[in-house]
C-alpha cells in the first residue's frame, strides 16, 4: 500500500464527508476511520443495492452521487407511501444494520448512483468511535431537529447581533438621506417641507452640506406659533444653532449619550468632511434595545388609541425576531405571539366598549383558524365571530345590530393594527357569524349532517373556535354539545379524514419534493397547505373522535393519539414535524417582511441548506404517517 | 517467451540486484485468469503525468494508479509516484501495483506510449501489460451517449463525474476509475463479463477504425 497515494483518496473522501451531516460534526478520529474504510460502487439507474432476500446487511452505505429510493416491500397494501428518496450524504439502512437484521426496504438507483460501502462491523464500531454518529443514528429525527435549530439560533442571533447592538455606528443607523434646507429658505416654506416629508426635524445646511442649525417639531410651538414668528423670515432667524452633530463612525451610545447630556432628541450625522449625512432621532436608538415580553404587554394594556397599538404590533414582530435569536423553538414562539395578538385584540375591543353600550349582553368574542388554534404567524389574516345570548326580554334585530356595529369597529381597528380584513368576509361584523348559540348549534349541526365539501372546509376553520373577550362559559357549552355531536358520527368523521387526506405531502418519488407546477411560483412548496395544513387537519378529525377540548395541533395530537394507543413517542415525532414546518414559516415570513415585501408561505427547497431539507423531507414523512393512521381508521 | 528474459543479468546493467530482484518477482506472478467475471477482478487504472521535454515531447514526471478489485474502488489500493532522481524505482513500484493485472487508460497511443518509452529507457525493455483503452471503448458500450471517440472530459462531464485535479495523476485516475466502474456496469449487461471480451471488443474496434 502506497501511503501517500491512499492519503489523497481518503482525503477525497473526507471532504466530501465533511460537507453532509452528520459527518460534518463527527469527531476527527472517528471520520477518520470512515473515510479509510470507505469503498465506492456504481450502480447504474433501475439497479438494486440493497434487498430484504440478502438478509442481515453486510454494508453500511452513504450515497457519493445520484439517488436512491427505498421501497418498502410486502406488508402494508399501502405502497404508493411507502417509498423515499435518498440524496448525496444520506446513509442507508441504518435500522436493519444496527439491529442485525434484514432490511425490510428494498434500496434501488433511481439514477446512475455512486455509493460508499462500509463493512457492517465498521459500521458498529465507528457509533463505538463517534458518540455523535450514535445519537445520529438513535435519535436520528431528533437530532436532525437539533442540529437545525442550533443553526437557526446562529443565524438570527448574527442579524440580532448586526441589527440591534448599541455599538453599531451611526453611518449603520442612517436610513434614509436627509431632508435639509438653506439657511435663508423662508420658515414657511421650510415648514411645509417638514410637513411634506413627515420628519419631526429638519437640517439647515449650507451649499457644502454641512449642517448649520437645527429646527424641532417642539420648537414649532415655542419660537414659532406662541410668539408669532413671521413666517416669511428665514429659518436661519428661528432655528438652533449650532446643531448637535457627531460623526458616523460614531456608536448608537455615543449618541443616546449626547441625547442624555444635551437634552436633545435628535442628532445629525456627519461625514469626515462634516457633510450632512443623516438624522438619528431618540426613537431610532430604542428601536435597537431589546423590546421585552413584559413591556410590550404594559404597552397594549395601556393604549390609549389605535395609534398606540399600531407601534404594538410592530413591536410584535420585533419581538418575535428576538426570541428567535434567542433560540425559542416554535411552540413557544407561535404562544408568545397568539398571547401578545390575543392581549391586543382584547386592548382594542376595550377601546371600542367605550363607544359602544354592551353593558348587561351576555355574549363572547371568538377566533377561528389558526387564531383559534394558537398557531398564527405573522401574515395572518383575521378570523373571527361573536356567539350571544338573547335574553326572553329582548329584541332580536336592535341587539344584534348593536353587536354588529361594534364589531365593524374592531374589525377596521383590528386591520390597522395589521390584522388584515379577512377576505373571506370570515369577521364579526359578518351578520351570518354573530349569532346566538342556538344558531351557532344549528349551523354546525347542518354541517355535520350534510358533510358536503364545503360544510367540511366551513368545519375546518370554526371547529377551531376559541374566546378571545367575554363570556368563556357560553363556548363552552358549545364546545360539550359539538364533541357529543361529531364523537358519535362516523359518517361525518370519516368524510373529515377524507377531506384531511386531500392533499399528500409533496414528496417526490425521484425528486425530494414535488414542487409547484403554478407558473407564477416556479420551485416552490406552500407550506401552509402541503405542510402545516396536513397535521393540522388530521389533528382536528383526532380531537373530533376522542373528544379533546384543546384547539392546538399539537395538543390534539398528543391527547387524541394517546386516547387512541399511539406511542407517545410516533407523536412526538409528529408534533416535531410539525414545529419545524412552522418554524420554517416563521423564518421565512421574517426574512421576507425584514425586506419590506410581505409574507407568504411560499419555500424554495434548493434555497434551503441541505440540512433543513432534509429535516423538512423528515418533516414530510412523519405528516405521511398520520395521514396513513387516518387512512387505516376509516378505511379511506 | 515472457518480457522477463529480456531483464536476465547482463541485458540491463543501469538496474541494481535489487531492482532486478523485485522484476523477477513481478514476473513470477500468476498470470490473472482473464476469462473471469469484472466482479471477480482487479483491474489497475493507470495513468500519467507529463512535463514538455526539451528538443520537444512530452516528459513522463510520474504516475498514478488506482485499483478496482471486484466491482469496488478502495482508497488504500492506490498507487502515486514521481520519477525524479529513482525513475527505475517509480516505475518498478508501478508494476509491482499492477501486479500483471489488466491495466486501465485513457487514451493508449499517449499514455501506454508515454509509460512504455519509459519503461525502455529505465528498465531496458517493456513489459507486456493487458492495456485497455477506455476512449475506444466507451462509444461502444454508450453510443447513445457519445457516438465516436470523445475527449476524456466529454465522458466525465456525460456521467458527470468531478475531476478533481487534472494535473495530478493520481487524481485523475480517480476520475477514469470510477469511468471503468459505469463502463463495467453496461459491459455486463452487453454480455462482456469478462476482461477478455473487453480486449477482443477492443481490438475489433481498432481493426474497423483502421487503427
Amino acid at each position: 500500500m502506497d501511503t501517500t497515494a491512499s492519503d489523497t483518496l481518503i482525503r477525497t473522501n473526507l471532504d466530501f464527508l465533511r460537507r453532509h451531516a452528520p459527518f460534518d460534526r463527527m469527531e476527527a478520529e472517528a471520520l477518520r476511520f470512515l473515510g479509510e474504510r470507505l469503498a465506492t460502487a456504481f450502480y447504474p439507474a433501475d439497479s438494486e443495492i440493497l434487498v430484504p432476500e440478502d438478509g442481515p446487511p453486510r454494508y453500511f452505505y452513504i450515497v457519493y452521487r445520484g439517488k436512491v429510493q427505498a421501497r418498502q416491500v410486502g406488508s402494508v397494501a399501502v405502497t404508493e407511501y411507502s417509498t423515499l428518496t435518498l440524496g448525496p450524504g444520506e446513509g442507508f439502512p441504518i435500522g436493519s444494520i444496527s439491529a442485525e437484521r434484514p432490511s425490510t426496504n428494498g434500496y434501488i438507483a433511481v439514477e446512475d448512483s455512486y455509493c460508499f460501502q462500509l463493512p457492517a462491523a465498521d459500521f458498529l464500531q465507528l457509533q463505538e468511535l463517534s458518540p455523535s454518529f450514535q445519537l445520529f443514528c438513535t435519535r436520528y429525527i431528533a437530532s436532525l431537529l437539533n442540529q437545525s435549530r442550533e443553526q437557526l439560533q446562529v443565524q438570527f442571533s448574527q442579524r440580532a447581533a448586526e441589527q440591534q447592538t448599541m455599538t453599531t455606528s451611526l453611518s449603520n443607523l442612517v436610513k434614509k438621506a436627509p431632508i435639509f434646507v438653506a439657511p435663508d429658505m423662508v420658515t414657511r416654506s421650510a415648514l411645509e417641507k417638514m410637513a411634506e416629508f413627515g420628519v419631526g426635524c429638519l437640517a439647515v445646511a449650507g451649499e457644502d452640506e454641512k449642517p448649520v442649525g437645527v429646527l424641532t417639531q417642539s420648537d414649532i410651538l415655542k419660537r414659532i406659533l406662541l410668539p408669532g414668528f413671521d413666517l416669511t423670515r428665514p429659518i436661519a432667524d428661528v432655528m438652533t444653532t449650532p446643531p448637535h452633530t457627531l460623526n458616523g463612525n460614531a456608536s448608537a451610545y455615543d449618541a443616546a449619550l449626547e441625547m442624555a447630556t444635551h437634552g436633545v432628541r435628535h442628532i445629525l450625522v456627519v461625514d469626515t468632511d462634516d457633510k450632512l449625512k443623516g438624522v438619528i432621532s431618540e426613537r431610532d436608538l430604542f428601536a435597537l434595545q431589546r423590546i421585552g415580553l413584559r413591556q410590550i404587554r404594559s404597552g397594549i394594556e395601556s393604549a390609549a388609541d389605535v395609534q398606540a397599538l399600531q407601534r404594538a404590533s410592530r413591536d410584535i414582530r420585533q419581538l418575535a425576531l428576538n426570541l428567535l435569536a434567542q433560540g425559542i423553538g416554535a411552540e413557544q414562539l407561535t404562544q408568545f405571539i397568539s398571547a401578545l395578538n390575543d392581549a391586543l385584540t382584547r386592548r382594542i375591543i376595550e377601546l371600542n366598549l367605550k363607544n359602544h353600550d354592551l353593558y348587561g349582553v351576555e355574549y363572547a368574542w371568538l377566533a377561528f383558524g389558526s387564531e383559534g388554534r394558537h398557531e398564527q404567524t405573522l401574515s395572518t389574516d383575521q378570523d373571527n365571530g361573536i356567539l350571544y345570548v338573547l335574553p326572553e326580554w329582548a329584541d332580536k334585530e336592535p341587539l344584534k345590530l348593536r353587536l354588529l356595529e361594534f364589531a365593524k369597529d374592531v374589525n377596521n381597528d383590528l386591520a390597522a393594527c395589521g390584522f388584515p380584513l379577512c377576505t373571506g368576509n370570515i369577521m364579526a361584523c359578518n351578520p351570518d357569524l354573530c349569532l346566538t348559540i342556538d344558531e351557532w348549534r344549528e349551523k354546525f349541526g347542518t354541517w355535520i349532517r350534510e358533510p358536503h365539501p364545503e360544510a367540511l372546509l366551513n368545519a375546518t376553520i370554526f371547529f377551531d373556535y376559541r374566546v378571545l373577550y367575554g363570556d368563556e362559559k357560553l363556548a363552552h357549552k358549545l364546545r360539550h354539545w359539538l364533541l357529543s355531536m361529531t364523537g358519535g358520527n362516523p359518517a361525518f368523521l370519516k368524510a373529515m379524514a377524507t377531506n384531511a387526506l386531500d392533499v399528500a405531502p409533496p414528496l417526490g418519488k425521484i425528486r425530494d419534493f414535488i414542487t409547484d407546477d403554478d407558473p407564477r411560483h416556479p420551485g416552490t412548496i406552500d407550506l401552509k397547505k402541503y405542510g402545516a395544513r396536513l397535521f393540522v387537519d388530521a389533528a382536528r378529525v383526532l380531537s373530533l373522535r376522542t373528544g379533546v377540548d384543546a384547539t392546538s395541533t399539537v395538543q390534539r395530537l398528543r391527547q387524541g393519539g394517546s386516547r387512541i394507543g399511539m406511542p407517545a413517542e410516533e407523536l412526538s415525532a409528529m408534533a416535531d414535524g410539525f414545529h419545524f414546518i412552522q418554524l420554517l414559516r416563521l423564518r421565512h415570513q421574517h426574512l421576507d417582511t425584514d425586506h419590506g415585501s410581505s409574507g407568504d408561505n411560499r419555500v424554495k427547497p434548493d434555497d434551503l441548506n441541505e440540512l433543513d431539507r432534509r429535516i423538512l423531507k423528515e418533516a414530510f414523512r412523519q405528516a405521511r404517517k398520520i395521514q396513513l393512521r387516518l387512512k387505516l381508521d376509516y378505511q379511506i | 517467451m515472457n518480457w522477463l528474459s529480456r531483464f536476465l543479468p547482463g541485458s540491463s546493467p543501469g538496474l541494481n540486484p535489487n531492482q532486478q530482484a523485485s522484476l523477477e518477482a513481478i514476473a513470477a506472478l500468476p498470470a490473472p485468469d482473464l476469462g473471469r467475471s469484472h466482479y471477480e477482478t482487479r483491474y489497475v487504472v493507470v495513468n500519467t503525468e507529463t512535463g514538455p521535454m526539451d528538443g520537444g515531447g512530452q516528459r513522463l514526471l510520474a504516475v498514478g494508479a488506482v485499483a478496482i478489485n471486484r466491482g469496488l474502488l478502495h482508497p488504500a489500493d492506490a498507487y502515486h509516484a514521481s520519477l525524479g532522481s529513482a525513475p527505475a524505482d517509480a516505475l518498478i513500484g508501478l508494476l509491482k501495483f499492477i501486479g500483471r493485472a489488466p491495466a486501465i487508460v485513457y487514451n493508449a497511443p499517449f499514455n501506454q506510449g508515454t509509460l512504455e518509452r519509459a519503461f525502455e529507457q529505465n528498465l531496458g525493455s517493456v513489459p507486456e501489460v493487458d492495456w485497455i483503452d477506455l476512449m475506444v471503448l466507451m462509444p461502444s458500450l454508450y453510443p447513445e451517449r457519445i457516438a465516436g471517440q470523445a475527449r476524456m472530459d466529454a465522458w466525465l462531464g456525460a456521467f458527470s463525474i468531478d475531476r478533481i485535479d487534472h494535473r495530478d495523476a493520481l487524481l485523475e485516475a480517480l476520475a477514469v476509475a470510477q469511468l471503468h466502474q459505469v463502463a463495467l456496469a453496461r459491459a455486463s449487461v452487453q454480455g462482456l463479463t469478462t476482461p477478455r471480451d473487453l480486449l477482443e471488443t477492443q481490438s475489433s474496434r481498432k481493426w474497423l477504425r483502421g487503427s
